[in-house]
């Protein structure tokens, strides 16, 4: 009895896990070749961007915040990339740092705004993505400008699209963040420091953890993260459109409530996280390989989530 | 107590359970337990903590169903189906948790589901302060104003709405588990008075106390339990024999006693122009290898005292000298790390203490995370090696650092935070009614600690809501009023009725 009430948290990452590979064999019977190779790469990058995004969702997360300006830092991030790169590799270096910048001042202001301004990380972040909605959008005249056309360099193109090992690109980038992120988490005084505010705040801070920059810092993280999710979006589909921030928002969340993580903080792993993408993803595969409207996707979506959140709700309150 | 002695027992109580057994997960928390309480009756119910008092009174308040074995009311088995349902049937609890809304008013949380109403339904809002405060001035209680919020009032008054809130249903059946832990001597007396009301009135009270001597002044009968199971019903046991009983063991003097203070002693914490209230102020000193205890009514400054050292906010205008140097203390953090290093035990161990989910290791090396690290990666052996030591060091009950703090006994929780402490090697020790809610057992092991960490020099600044515990294990006592020190009391003054009576003398008459 005890030694199963220990593994619980370990339990949720392995069922993610499961429920991946077993998407992907179901996905097989309705489509052959779905469970090729070729076809599990494919699916394992789109669920990286999503798993990039939940990255810094899970940060928050687990100290009992949410980040709901994902869709427009994201977005703002990939109109950011093209416009300011306009193209040019010579510029991306450039472009990218300005990205990344813009992400992590995002998230400073989220932080900043729900730490010493006291706003609910709900309205805080929520607001914080209306206001960068309006400045994207007017900043660039509605994708009107002239350096909106802009693709992505064709060195962030090259550098999502390419293989190495027969494996793309970003999904080495995605490996190298679960192995970075578990382990800042699992092993050092930052990660504690972040289990511990999400568990017991006050607690925390009587023991001496350094609470509104550690939580301002996770803020900022997540900003990054976005941001970093925009750049490689763009790269992926080479240029940038309006809205295709928006999925991530719902994506990301859901990821981590797949993956185990408390969506009241202090419990979870990244490395559930990023099983709750992948199997969120191989879920939507093996959706559209059954050639279900996208309504009746969202629909499955929403339920699963609450399905979920009943399981895991349930087992807490024991 | 024996089958037939129990059946007859059970036959004429007001409430009774009949060979209850209750388990949580693999833990057997009752066992068989037999129990019955006769209408006017005072019944104790003492135990170690995880003796499994509270799950009776759990049983009995229709909070949790028994795994098998029946409650009875006035002999006849009933199935409660929770406390909406044993009030129906007369059961008033309450439950050890304070349950009180804290966003709503004290008059809100006292009429709750009996608010003044108009004719149709709706609540009369205007008339809920004016209802509330007759309700509570009917009980003996002026002190508390029924327009502040619950969070805004102090834990002990929170503990006397709560109790309020029941006793004015005039139930037949009133359950207590642990109501004094919170509260003063004053506010316990108030208590009793209302429980011998109750049972002259015919209630039957059950109650829980670590406390031996309330026990002894309002008990008509004592059932003492041990680890799950009834081992015995009486009228009347001495406190040896109960503690002999309780723990399976002997337990040798209670108070241990102090070691003597050097007279060379430094002063390794020095307070000047503290200000608890925005007022008035006060200063004091505390020397290497003393205990000073600071005592007083609920709500004179103590918290603020405690956390204000502590940087959790800290006091305006203090001058704190920490070993000879003036130190700022802003937040926890610096009083952590200034000079000696100052550590807190606050009151509220589950709130404001431990992390429950986390485990007992990541609880124990929080503070000294950053001398455990190297470029902010924990060194996990040294961890874990510290973590064993403490734990072997200390007797903290546990299978091993890995096991989650909320899984453990409330003593063992006080263990596992006085233990991160030991692990920073704090030299000034800020302990807070440190035995709360703690059992006899390991009350004593905290006693013994404090005395061992007095002998190594450490300074120790002590606040009980226990006065006995105050004139039995402090050098000094610093009796708190209105955000001053009211009177130093040293031996041969120092005794709790000298603690009570300093503490009191201007409140009742202002």
């Amino acid at each position: 009895m005890k030694r199963l009430a220990l593994s619980r948290d370990a339990l949720r990452v392995l069922a993610a896990y499961g429920a991946a590979v077993l998407l992907f064999v179901i996905g097989a019977f309705v489509h052959p070749g779905f469970a090729s190779f070729q076809s599990v790469t494919s699916i394992l990058l789109v669920a990286s961007f999503v798993g990039l995004v939940a990255a810094g969702q899970c940060f928050v997360i687990l100290i009992g915040g949410i980040d709901l300006s994902v869709p427009w830092v994201l977005n703002a991030a990939a109109i950011l990339l093209t416009t300011a790169s306009l193209g040019q590799d010579g510029r991306a270096l450039y472009a990218v740092s300005l990205t990344l910048g813009m992400g992590a001042l995002a998230g400073l202001a989220n932080g900043i705004g729900v730490v010493w301004l006291g706003v609910p990380a709900v309205v805080m972040t929520l607001a914080m993505n209306g206001i960068i909605e309006g400045l994207a959008l007017g900043l660039s005249g509605g994708m009107t400008c002239a350096a909106c056309a802009s693709y992505a360099p064709p060195a962030i193109a090259a550098a999502v699209h390419g293989t190495w090992l027969g494996i793309p690109a970003a999904l080495w980038l995605w490996l190298a963040v679960i192995v970075v992120v578990s382990f800042v988490l699992s092993l050092t005084r930052f990660g504690r420091a972040t289990y511990a505010i999400g568990n017991n705040p006050r607690a925390a801070f009587l023991a001496g953890v350094n609470v509104s920059v550690t939580v301002v810092f996770l803020y900022a993280l997540s900003g990054v993260f976005s941001a970093l999710a925009g750049i490689l979006l763009a790269g992926f589909g080479g240029q940038a459109s309006l809205g295709m921030g928006t999925p991530y928002l719902f994506q990301s969340i859901a990821a981590v409530v797949i993956g185990g993580v408390s969506i009241l903080g202090g419990r979870g792993t990244y490395l559930g996280a990023a099983a709750g993408a992948a199997s969120l993803t191989a879920l939507v595969s093996v959706l559209l390989a059954l050639n279900m409207p996208e309504y009746g996707r969202s629909i499955i979506y929403g339920v699963v989530i609450l399905v979920l959140l009943l399981l895991y709700g349930r087992e807490q309150r024991e | 107590m024996s089958a037939a002695a129990a059946a007859a027992a059970e036959s004429v109580a007001a409430v009774a359970a009949r060979e209850v057994s209750k388990a949580f997960g693999g833990v057997q928390a009752l066992r068989s337990a037999p129990f019955a309480a006769a209408a006017g009756e005072v019944h104790a119910l003492v135990g170690e903590n995880g003796a499994g008092k509270s799950t009776l009174i759990k049983l009995l308040g229709g909070r949790l169903p028994p795994d098998s074995g029946a409650i009875l009311l006035g002999g006849t088995p009933v199935r409660l189906s929770g406390t909406a349902d044993a009030a129906r049937h007369g059961i008033g609890t309450v439950f050890q948790e304070l349950t009180l809304l804290p966003w709503m008013t004290v008059a809100e949380n006292l009429l709750i589901g009996r608010e003044p109403r108009r004719a149709l339904g709706p609540i009369r809002r205007g008339a809920m302060a004016p209802r509330a405060e007759a309700v509570l001035a009917g009980l003996g209680i002026t002190h508390i104003d029924p327009r502040a919020l619950a969070s805004e009032i102090s834990l002990a008054e929170r503990q006397i709405v709560e109790i309020a809130r029941v006793i004015i249903r005039r139930p037949h059946i009133l359950l207590l588990d642990e109501p004094t832990s919170s509260l003063v001597e004053r506010e316990v007396a108030w208590l009793f008075a209302r429980i011998r009301d109750l049972s002259a009135a015919g209630t039957a009270v059950v109650f829980t106390s670590h406390r031996w001597n309330e026990i002894t002044s309002i008990a008509d009968r004592i059932t003492i339990f041990r680890n799950g199971a009834e081992v015995g019903t009486f009228d009347a046991i001495d406190e040896d024999e109960a503690i002999t009983l309780m723990t399976g063991r002997r337990v040798e003097a209670l108070y241990p006693p102090l070691p003597p203070v050097p007279a060379d002693a430094p002063a390794v914490l020095e307070v000047a122009n503290a200000s608890l209230d925005g007022g008035s102020e006060l200063g004091f000193s505390l020397a290497a290898g003393e205990i000073l205890g600071i005592g007083g009514l609920a709500g004179q400054g103590h918290r603020e005292l405690f956390l204000g050292l502590f940087g959790a906010p800290p006091l305006p205008r203090a001058r704190v000298t920490v070993g000879g140097a003036r130190t700022t203390i802003a937040r926890p953090a610096d009083a952590i790390h200034a000079g000696l290093g100052i550590a807190l035990v606050p009151e509220d161990r589950k709130g404001e203490g431990l992390l429950l989910p986390l485990s007992v290791r990541d609880n124990l090396t929080l503070p000294i995370l950053g001398r455990l690290s190297r470029l902010g990666v924990i060194r996990g052996a040294a961890e874990r090696r510290m973590s064993r030591e403490i734990i072997a060091r200390l007797g903290i009950r546990t299978p091993g650092p890995a096991q989650p703090v909320g899984a453990l006994s409330g003593g063992n929780q006080q263990k596992v935070l006085l233990g991160r402490w030991l692990l920073a090697d704090s030299r000034i020790l800020l302990f807070y009614d440190v035995t709360r809610g703690v059992d006899v057992a390991t009350k004593h092991e905290i006693y013994e600690l404090m005395m061992r960490l007095a002998g190594e020099g450490r300074a120790i600044l002590f606040y009980s809501s226990d006065t006995e515990e105050l004139a039995h294990l402090c050098h000094r006592v610093l009796v708190l009023r209105g955000g001053r020190i009211a009177t130093e009391l040293r031996p041969p003054d120092l005794a709790a009725e000298a603690i009570v009576a300093a503490a009191m003398r201007d409140a009742d008459a202002g």
